[in-house]
Order: structure tokens, then sequence, then C-alpha cells
């Protein structure tokens, strides 16, 4: 046996370094720092360890308890149905279709806009009495209702604008799952006498599940996580009808509740966890059955 | 030969030629349609209610504006809080810059020996890679954090974050891409007397244009439309970001609608830019992965 | 031009060895082809003589200096990719040039060399062109340019014909075969394709699961094959060749004879047959028979063959022509 001298790799490990060092101070080590500061009471310079109360008051307190209520019917309500629309539009323009272009670029184009410009244009179109939204509904004879300002609409009217602006990047993803489907299945199915539902149900959604799970993913992680429409819409309110845990814990750092919402990422980040993880590991094993 | 005829003849009769032909415009007449009114009407009424007085502006409708003041909206909301609004777009295209030039940098570099090494460290670094995609940033700790190295309520500190929360999703766009360029291309050139650095400078890095620019564009769309992290790192008035301005005239909310709308416009215009341009390159960014899933 | 040497050379990927421990001397000059089936190991080997894979045990010896640890560049050797691996957004001039230019050379050296390469494979004319612009023999060329200008010792080739249509590698391989002439420097050639090693080859190493099955001049391995497997893979179409029972008949564990050596007549022979299914291709024929006493058996025969599917036949082997592996 030679004595072996390693040769360095082309590849060198060191190429990983200076990303790992931003990465690792201000994203890495907060995340591991938030499991330490959620036990405690801290005003960012000193922290008095006080165990698990700050999760104990985020779970006695109801407008809290709402904050997380209200993440799930946000997360669940945008990704179904970006995922259903998404997939209705993307299969309406990869087919045979007039003005194709000029469609995808007008579904596509809010994905590009400002969160906020969109949230303050739709606070004033859905204005209860002047909005356009509810002058129209009463031009053709309904009453219009209070998007914002009714609480149990609140949460639904933001989460409907959301779907508004972004329908069109889960468009974007499905129509290049589309594309890549090779024809001959559609024409093999349809020499199999296939109508064109069937198409769809039998060829279109088991191959463009790849799509699908991006799809989904994505959107449920950023509808659990972002709270920026809310802000612009209802800062979470009428009362705390419309808060998420993102905003909750926006509210808790204004207030200078530093721990209480530090607890409240741990939380947050313990949900998205609680669903996208079994998510994938579901996705997954399905995927193998096929 | 009995198999194949059979199944063709079970089929269903070939669609008359007439129907086809007028379908698609019908469909496509209805579709544009329905966009006109749920995509285009929202745009119009944010460009309408910016150039109509205040009082105007404050009825929140349709009508056509009886006195066109586009221009003296514009002075205005560019006058605001002692020229604000310039201030902000100077500090976002600084963040931008920044931010986009390391991470294309960083990226690259983190997306080819991901790709190219095989070494139990590739674990853990997809992982991380991962991680940053799902897990929400913890702010207090990060303010904790951005405090204890100088950089709370920095413009460098801002774009440093911003390559922090952006680095997954750049490294996942070239990891894939880099995957298409052959290795032998890096084992020529090491084969031609290349050192790794020169490997990836002279012969990997400049192959990967397209999906540079692709990264380019959506970044910088993403970081300049940030408004959370700024909102939270980047606190102070000489620090203001142009979606922060957009907070000038919520407070008068009801009397000022048409310099709220004006200044949407302004800060829409940056992204319709680069969308004119680079379309192509954003829908390739926004959807690489999703076919592979 | 230098001596190429193996030692006991072992690789594994983790748990798994692809290289059982190859012992092989390739001459000065020499133009060696390694062959075998995908997954036999000769990729690899090339490559660990390339420097592009690290070596698990054993030593890789060029010229007599142990190269075993030295950097790929350090080898003298130069090598020619399967998919020619040029640099998409150089052009043919500063794709052949470009190890000259990492090296730092003068200007006017490079330009000197790069044009003398051109001029030996035709490529004069498109030194500015981007290699997008090329077919794929001038691709293929371009390759081989930036190979002849390192000026090595050893050439090195990755199955560089394999993309390119049949008449282009029938051209290619003449040209190569030419190069190797003129150049006179040793040069190793991997390739799973057994007319490329029968042409081309001083020597052919056949390769086999990680280990060397046979070495010797392409005629050689045809005449007297060592092993079932190297009989079985040179030759087309390959060698009838019979275990078990039909084999013990004649004497052997395997049994084999070549289509080209089986003599067909209508009145007498060794097996009785029918034929099955009757291949024209032109100058000649391949006839499949059904024979009780073997099995399958292939022959070869003229083109203008009257056999016929159904014809009864009878076969036999040409004197001195059988196979007999022992066990």
């Amino acid at each position: 046996m030679t004595e072996r001298r390693a040769r360095r790799s082309p590849y060198p490990t060191w190429f990983f370094l200076p990303a790992a060092v931003v990465y690792g101070a201000l994203f890495i080590v907060p995340t591991l720092a938030s499991f330490w500061f959620s036990l405690t009471r801290w005003n960012l310079f000193e922290a008095e360890f006080i165990g698990l109360g700050n999760f104990r008051q985020f779970f006695r307190e109801p407008f809290l308890v709402q904050g997380v209520v209200n993440t799930l019917i946000y997360g669940t309500l945008t990704s179904g149905l970006k995922t259903v629309l998404g997939l209705a539009l993307a299969v309406l323009l990869t087919g045979r279709i007039w003005f194709r272009g000029t469609l995808r670029t007008l579904v596509f184009f809010p994905v590009l806009v400002s969160t906020i410009g969109v949230g303050f244009a739709f606070e004033a179109m859905m204005h209860p009495t002047r909005g356009v939204i509810n002058v129209a509904l009463e031009g053709i004879g309904i009453d219009g209702p209070h998007w914002l300002t009714n609480p149990s609409l609140a949460l639904v009217s933001v989460a409907l604008v959301d779907v508004w602006k972004g329908v069109g990047l889960a468009t974007v993803i499905f129509m290049a799952g589309l594309v890549s489907i090779p024809q001959d299945y559609y024409e093999a199915a349809r020499i199999d006498g296939a109508t064109r539902w069937q198409q769809f149900r039998r060829v279109t959604v088991p191959l463009v599940r790849p799509a699908t799970i991006t799809v989904v993913t994505l959107s449920l992680i950023s509808g659990l996580r972002y709270f920026e429409l809310i802000w612009a819409m209802t800062g979470g309110g009428p009362g705390f009808s419309s808060d998420v845990i993102a905003s909750v814990i926006y509210k808790q750092y204004q207030a200078g509740f530093y721990g209480l919402a530090t607890a409240g990422n741990v939380i947050l980040f313990g949900l998205i966890a609680c669903i996208v993880l079994p998510l994938t590991w579901w996705f997954n094993r399905r995927e193998v059955e096929l | 030969m009995t198999v194949l005829s059979r199944s063709v003849a079970t089929a269903p009769p070939a669609r008359p030629r007439r129907r086809a032909r007028w379908r698609p415009a019908l469909t496509g007449g209805l579709a544009l349609l329905a966009a006109l009114v749920v995509f285009v009407i929202p745009f119009l009424f944010i460009a309408l209610q910016a150039v109509k007085t205040r009082r105007e502006a404050s009825r929140l409708d349709f009508a056509w504006p009886t006195e066109w003041q586009a221009w003296e909206n514009l002075v205005e909301v560019v006058q605001e809080r002692d020229y604000m609004l310039l201030l902000a777009y100077l500090n976002s295209t600084i963040i931008t810059v920044g931010s986009v030039t390391l991470l294309v940098i960083f990226a690259s570099m983190v997306g080819y020996v991901l790709q190219r090494r095989r070494s139990r460290v590739n674990g853990v670094v997809m992982g991380a890679v991962l991680a940053g995609l799902m897990i929400p940033p913890a702010v207090v700790p990060t303010i904790w954090v951005l405090q204890a190295l100088g950089l709370f309520k920095t413009i460098h500190g801002m774009i440093l974050i911003e390559v922090a929360y952006n680095l997954s999703f750049s490294v996942l766009l070239y990891r894939a891409f880099i995957a298409t360029i052959p290795r032998e291309l890096d084992e020529a050139a090491i084969i031609d007397g290349a050192k790794p650095l020169q490997v990836f400078f002279k012969v990997v890095l400049p192959l990967l244009w397209p999906v540079t620019v692709t990264n380019i564009v959506v970044q910088s769309i993403g970081i300049f439309n940030d408004f959370t992290n700024p909102l939270y790192y980047l606190p102070g008035r000489e620090n203001v970001t142009v979606q922060l301005t957009l907070f000038n005239f919520q407070s008068q909310f009801s009397s000022q609608m048409n310099l709220l709308f004006m200044n949407v416009l302004l800060v829409t215009i940056p992204p319709l830019v680069v969308f004119v341009f680079f379309n192509r390159q954003i829908v390739a960014g926004m959807t690489a992965g999703a076919v592979k899933g | 031009m230098a001596e190429v040497q193996l030692r006991a050379v072992r690789k594994s990927f983790g748990a798994v060895e692809v290289i059982k421990g190859v012992d092989l001397r390739v001459p000065s000059g020499d133009f060696c082809v390694f062959v075998g089936p995908s997954g036999c190991g000769k990729s690899t080997l090339l490559r660990m003589i390339a420097g592009l894979e690290e070596v698990t045990d054993g030593q890789v010896l060029i010229g007599g200096r142990d190269v075993t640890d030295a950097e790929p560049s350090r080898r003298g050797i130069a090598m020619v990719f399967q998919n020619y691996a040029l640099y998409p957004h150089m052009t043919v001039a500063q794709n052949i040039g470009f190890g000259l230019s990492l090296a730092k050379r003068p200007k006017a050296e490079i330009e000197d060399r790069v044009r003398h390469a051109a001029d030996i494979l035709q490529l004069s004319h498109l030194l500015d062109r981007k290699p997008k612009a090329l077919s794929g023999g001038q691709r293929q060329r371009v390759a081989i340019g930036r190979a002849i200008v390192r000026d090595p010792k050893v050439f090195l080739f990755d199955e560089p014909l394999s993309n390119l249509d049949a008449s282009l590698r029938a051209e290619m391989r003449l040209e190569l075969a030419e190069l190797h002439g003129r150049l006179d420097a040793t040069m190793i050639y991997v390739t799973h394709d057994q007319v490329e090693a029968m042409t081309m080859a001083d020597r052919i190493v056949v390769l086999n699961g990680g280990r060397i099955e046979q070495t010797g001049a392409p005629m050689d391995l045809y005449r007297h094959p060592a092993t079932p497997f190297v009989a079985g893979f040179l030759g087309s179409p390959r060698m009838n060749l019979y275990e078990g029972e039909a084999a013990r008949a004649m004497g052997a564990r395997v049994y084999g004879i070549r289509p080209e050596h089986v003599l067909l007549s209508p009145e007498r022979g060794r097996w009785h047959g029918r034929v099955r299914h009757v291949e024209r291709l032109g100058a000649d024929a391949i006839i499949h028979l059904d024979v009780p006493q073997l099995g399958d058996l292939v022959a070869r025969a003229a083109g203008e063959t009257t056999l016929a599917p159904g014809s009864e036949v009878w076969a036999s082997p040409q004197d001195g022509t059988e196979h007999r592996f022992p066990a």
C-alpha cells in the first residue's frame, strides 16, 4: 500500500464560506437563539428565564389564540384557491385560445407589484359604501358586504386579494408543468376514447403533480409566514379579527414584549414545520407509488 | 392490426372542423373580458385616482376626473416630507443592487460546489438551504444579532439580511442550472491546467449567464418590493425605503387618496419596466424546479 | 511519446470496487484500445490515468514517472471527451489555446501553436467560430486540436466517436489512425464498439467487471480468445457459444464457433437443422438455424444464397476454427 497524499479537489469546500458566514450569522444564529429567548422575559439587553411563561400567555390570551387560528385559515384558504385557480388558468392558457400572450401577461403582472400598493388599492375598492366593488354589486341589485369592516369577513377578504395577487405565480408554475407533459399521452388517451374531462382527470392531474407539489408547498409556506397584505388592508382589525401570528409578532415587538414576540416566532416555526413537513413526506410517498 | 383498428373505431368521431375554428376565439374573448375586469380595473383605478384632485379622489369612484392633476400630484408626492421619496429610491436602489450582487456571487459558488462535489457536507448544506425556504426568520433575535454586530439600522446590515434571506432560492436556481452544464467541461479545463478558481470564473461562471440574469431580475423585484424586513431592521427616517413611503399618506387616509395612489404608481414603475424587458427570465426563474419537483 | 504502466490499480466508490486490480503496460507509441461492455470500468481506468479519478490503491506511471498523485495538468497527457467538452463561450482558437493561455505563454507562441494544430486538422478557416456554429465532425477536430496543442506524451480518448453518425464515424476512425501515424504518440482509446477496437488498435485490452479479460493484437484476440467472454465480445455477428450438454458432447465446458466458420451444405455435415430466418445484408446473409443438437445456430453465407425459411440444411465447422474452452 503506497502512501496517499489526498489531492486538492477541484471543487473546494471554501466556496461555501462567504454564503455560510452571512447565512449563519443572520439566519441560523437568530433561529437557534430564538428557542432560548422565547423562554425569557427580554428587553434586548437582559433576559430573565421564565420557562414556558410566554407560551402559556400566548395560548391563554384569546386574541393570540385567534391569531393562530387565523393563520391556519389564511394559509389553507390562499393555498387551496391558488392551487385550484392556478391549475384552471394554466390549462386555459396553454390550450388553443385567442389572446393567449395578453392573458398570460395580465394574470402574471400582479405578482410583481408592490404588495402594500395592492393592499391600499383594494382597501379603497372594498370600501363598504363608496368602494367600486360594492357600487358595482349595487348596480346589479346585490347589497355588497362590509368586506373589511365586518369582523367575520375581513380575513377572508384579505385572503381573496392575496389570491388575486398570487395566482399568477401558481399559474406559470402549472404552465411549466403542463407543457412538459408529452403530447403522446393525450393522443393515446384520445385513441382510447377519453373525453376532455377524463383526459384532465386521468392524464393532466397525475402528470402535473410535481408542479402541484411546488404550488401547494410554496403558497402554504408564504401564506403562513407573511402579513404585508393584512398589515396594509386591515392592520389586523377590526379588533383582532384578522390578526395572524406574523402580525401578532410585529405588534408584540412594537409593544416591547420581545420574549413574547420571539415565542410567537417559535410557534410560527412549529406550525409551519408541523404542516409542511408531513405534507412533503406524504407527497413524496405518493410519488413512489405512482 | 385488429386491435389497433378496433380501438380507433371506438374513439369518438373527430370533432367537426367548423366548431373547432370558432371555439378558441370565443373562449379567448370571454377570458379576455374577465381578465380585463379582474386584473385591469384595479390598476385603472390606481391610475385614475392618481391624476385626480384631492376631493375627487376621496370619492373613490370611477368618474372621469374633471380636473387633471397628474403633474401637480407627482410634484407633491416627490416633495412630501422633504423629498423623502427620492431618498427612499436611493436607499432601495442601494439595497437592491448591493444584495443582488452579493447573492449572485455567493449563491453561484455554493450551487456549483453543491452540484459538483459528492461529499458529506452536501447533506448539511442542502438541509440549510431548505430550512431557509421554510423557516420564518426570528425577528427579535435577528435584531439582537444585528445590534451586536453594529449592523442594526444600517444600509449594509439590510443588504446582508436580504442576502441571508434570499440565498436559498438563488442557490437552488444555480444548482439546477449547473446540473445542465457537462462536468466534462470542468475536467477539460482541469487537464488544460486550470486552478479551481479559474475553472469556476473562466469556464463555469460565463456559462451561467442565463440563470444569472434570471436571478438578478427575480431577486431585485422581490427585494425592491420588500416591506417587512426594512420595517423591522431598518427603522429611522433617513433609512426609509420605497415601500415604507406608502404609509406617509395613510394617516390622513381619506383626504389624500390622490397622492397615495400617485405614490403607488411611482413605486410600481421599476418592476413594470423590468417586467417589460425580462418577462421571459422572470417566468423561467419562478417556474424553475416546478417540473422536477 | 511515453510508456504508460498500471501496477495493481484498484478503485472503489464507497464500498463498491469497480477496478479490481489491473496490471498493464502500454508500450511507447502504441495505439491501445480499452474495450468492454458498459460498466466494465474502462472509462474509470482511463480517468485514473488522466488524474480525474483518484486511485484507491496501486500506481500509475507515465514515461517511467510515478504520477499517481500528480495533478492532471502535470502528467503530460491530453484528453478528448465523448461530448467534446468544448468551451461554448470561446472561439475555436481560444478553445485550442486555453491551456497555453492559462500557462501564461506569450501571445505570439500561443497563436503559432494554435495555427499549427489547426493546420494539421484542417481547421484554419474556422478559428473565429464558436463551437455552436460547427458540425459534429468539426467539433471533434477542435477537441483533438486542443489535445494536440498541449504536445502531450499520451493522448487519452473517451468514446470520442460515439456521438457521430455512422458514415462520419468511419471517416474519423481513418483520420485518427492517420493522426496516430503522424504524431507517433502513445494513444489510449476507450470504446464499447468492437468495430472501433478491431480497426484502430495496435493492442486491445478487453475489460470485464473491473478486470482485464485479455490483452493482445486485434487478430490474435479474434483468433485465440482466452475466455468465452472475449470470444463473444469481439466479432459480429457474435460467436455461437454453447454450454452444458451440447458443449460436453464436443469435449468442452464451453464450445464456440464463429458464424463465418460455419459451412452450410444441402447434403451432409455434422449438424442437421432448419432455417428459421434469413437476414440479407447485401454482400452476405446471416442465416438463423434451429439445430436440435445445439439449439440456435447463426451462420454467415454469401449474399446471393438461395436458402429460405423452412429449408432443411446441414452445417459443419470449418477445420481448425472451433473454440473449446475448458472448465
